[in-house]
């Protein structure tokens, strides 16, 4: 029974339906062909409030291509993508961000020549009456952001190009959320990150789960996976070969989705097996 | 952390920041110390060359070359560059004294001239963000378009008598004093400040307030920087891209004006490699062709080295070949600078 109680703390994916009908987002059938290759094979996935949903492939299984999709930086071949219920199509990335889709890229996407406050507030500038860079009111509320995630935050003004791996980092992420997010997609959010930068980061996970954010983890990290998912889809060659509560597998059973496209021929699920 | 060592400053710095007070500001620093050494030097060679007279005469040359700069600083930043801007100067001037030519007054005349060399621009800018083809090649084919354009429309041939109207711009100056000597021929006793001269700082200006304190601006660094970040980050980048060219064809526009309005004729074979002052001038005042870097003051200070030495050479009777010599060593040292500058 011990082992059921941590559990009880974390409600399964029906519970959740049950308390919010309409899921963040919604992609169904979604294909990306790039001339005869299938990247992304009638993928479907959905994501509810408050949810964690780790994402994981191979290198090239089509995962950082289903991402893209959603945060509008590539628009799909085929398939749908409804956002709280309505049917939308994302042009480019300012139509995700405008539905509140926040996207931490791997390669951070950050402009090295500028400094913190310009890429936080990249393409969202903020401006004075005249319609003037407000570049006092950036610097103001780039401190604040980036003091919650880093305190020893402080050559702001410097451009990006001259700052750690770790605070590179951080300026993505608060990009990412000073806005007002509601999904947040997380491309290897820890690859970059010493082991207390990434204590953080699984802080903040947690902190933005209870906020009601959904977010969707795309890691190679089999442990960060199991400590901070609810649930994992796992792509195999452009197709989604798995999607289950994290409660129900192991990390071998994780590892032989990615490896193989399939389950062990012997699984069952483990929290049953547990209950039993 | 190196914080104490580093004053307090703007955006623009390297990733020496911590070691250096601020690599961009010791780019701009070095190439005004040049300047000033130009002027010192050519003071002592030459006795007319620090004179109120020279030093308009300077202000008149360097005019185009830094009206062209100043475009070509913005498209450089983006991380493009515009080799066409010698031939749309010569094209928009031609397409002003031919609106001239056919009966309309020269103002709305030489807006026409403008919005030619704006057209030329948005087709450049067309071509690299819609067809990817590399703005080297792009602006390479509408260097030789234009050209050809300017010289198929006139035959080749000069097109003068435009009348004292047309002049104005290139010749007029400002609190000209003029005094009536007894003998009844006038007396210039201040020859004022040329238009041109004007002209440039308020396009110097205006574009330095575009670029520092406006969105596009900054969308504009952001593009140059890393453009799929700036993408990703929601810039439209494609759009910045094509804004920029725009701007460096209506300018080149406006250059020509300028120049052929000094002339009073307008020539369909002026500005032949002006396009390589203009790129000189803006590498020189500190931007950098990977794009990212880049300052209208840096390409103002850019613009009078170059002109300072044509005119200096000049004065000091050296040939136009060896000034050709001069120029070129000088844009090398100074992307040499700019790599040493980048060395992480």
């Amino acid at each position: 029974m011990n082992a059921l109680v941590p559990l009880m703390c974390r409600p399964n994916t029906a519970e959740r339906q049950l308390m919010s009908q309409t899921p963040l987002v919604e992609m169904t059938g979604i294909e990306k062909h790039f001339g005869g290759v299938r990247a992304v094979d009638r993928v479907s996935l959905d994501l509810y409030p408050g949810e964690v949903v780790g994402v994981l492939g191979h290198n090239g299984a089509g995962k950082s291509c289903l991402m893209r999709i959603l945060a509008g930086a590539m628009t799909p071949s085929a398939g749908e993508i409804r956002v709280n219920g309505q049917t939308v199509s994302f042009e480019d990335p300012n139509d995700a961000r405008d539905a509140g889709i926040e996207t931490i890229y791997q390669t951070l996407a950050l402009a090295d020549h500028l400094d913190a406050p310009s890429n936080l507030f990249l393409g969202r500038e903020l401006k004075t009456r005249f319609g003037n860079l407000d570049d006092a009111r950036m610097l103001e509320e780039s401190r604040k952001v980036l003091a919650r995630l880093n305190p020893n935050f402080k050559n702001l003004s410097d451009p990006v190009s001259s700052l750690s791996g770790g605070q590179r980092q951080v300026i993505a992420i608060a990009r990412a959320i000073y806005f007002d997010t509601r999904v947040l997609i997380m491309d290897e959010p820890t690859a970059a990150l010493g082991p207390s930068e990434t204590a953080m980061v699984a802080d903040l996970i947690r902190q933005l789960q209870a906020e009601g954010i959904g977010i969707l983890l795309v890691s190679h990290d089999m442990h960060d996976v199991f400590d901070l998912c609810d649930r994992i889809v796992v792509m195999n060659k452009g197709r989604l070969v798995g999607a289950h509560g994290i409660d129900e597998v192991t990390k071998d059973d994780v590892l032989s989705l990615i490896v193989k496209g399939e389950l062990p021929t012997d699984w069952s699920a483990r929290n049953l097996e547990v209950a039993q | 952390m190196s914080q104490a060592v580093k004053p307090a400053q703007g955006r623009t710095s390297t990733p020496l920041a911590g070691l250096m007070p601020d690599a961009t500001k010791i780019h701009r620093l070095s190439a005004l110390l040049t300047l000033l050494l130009l002027i010192a030097g050519f003071s002592l060679a030459s006795q007319a060359f620090f004179s109120v007279n020279n030093g308009l005469t300077i202000l008149l040359q360097t005019s185009v070359i830094g009206l062209l700069g100043i475009g070509m600083t913005m498209v450089i930043i983006t991380g493009g560059i515009d080799l066409s801007v010698g031939s749309v100067l010569a094209l928009s001037g031609v397409a002003t004294a031919m609106t001239v030519k056919a009966g309309l007054p020269v103002a709305p005349a030489m807006a026409i001239g403008v919005v030619v060399g704006a057209a030329c621009g948005a087709v450049n800018g067309l071509v690299v963000t819609r067809l990817k083809i590399p703005p080297f090649v792009a602006t390479l084919g509408m260097m030789l378009m234009a050209r050809g354009l300017a010289l198929q429309l006139t035959g080749a041939a000069p097109i003068s008598q435009l009348g004292e109207a047309f002049g104005r711009l290139g010749n007029g100056a400002l609190f000209r004093v003029v005094e009536m000597q007894p003998n009844g021929f006038p007396k210039v006793i201040f020859p004022g400040i040329p238009y041109p001269a004007i002209l440039l700082l308020l396009v110097a200006i205006a574009a330095a307030y575009m670029l520092s304190r406006r969105q596009i601006g900054r969308h504009i660094y952001a593009t140059g920087s890393h453009q799929e970040a700036a993408r990703l980050s929601g810039v439209r980048v494609d759009q910045v891209k094509l804004y920029a060219y725009v701007m460096s064809g209506a300018l080149a526009g406006l250059a020509g004006n300028v120049l052929m309005s000094r002339l009073v004729t307008a020539q369909p074979s002026e500005g032949v490699m002006y396009e390589l002052d203009a790129i000189a001038a803006a590498v020189i005042g500190g931007a950098s062709l990977s794009g990212g870097v880049g300052t209208v003051s840096g390409t103002m200070i850019g613009a009078f080295i170059i002109g300072i030495l044509r005119n200096g050479l000049n004065m000091a009777g050296v040939s136009a070949f060896i000034q050709q010599i001069v120029i070129g060593a000088v844009v090398i040292g100074a992307v040499w600078i700019d790599q040493i500058r980048n060395r992480p």
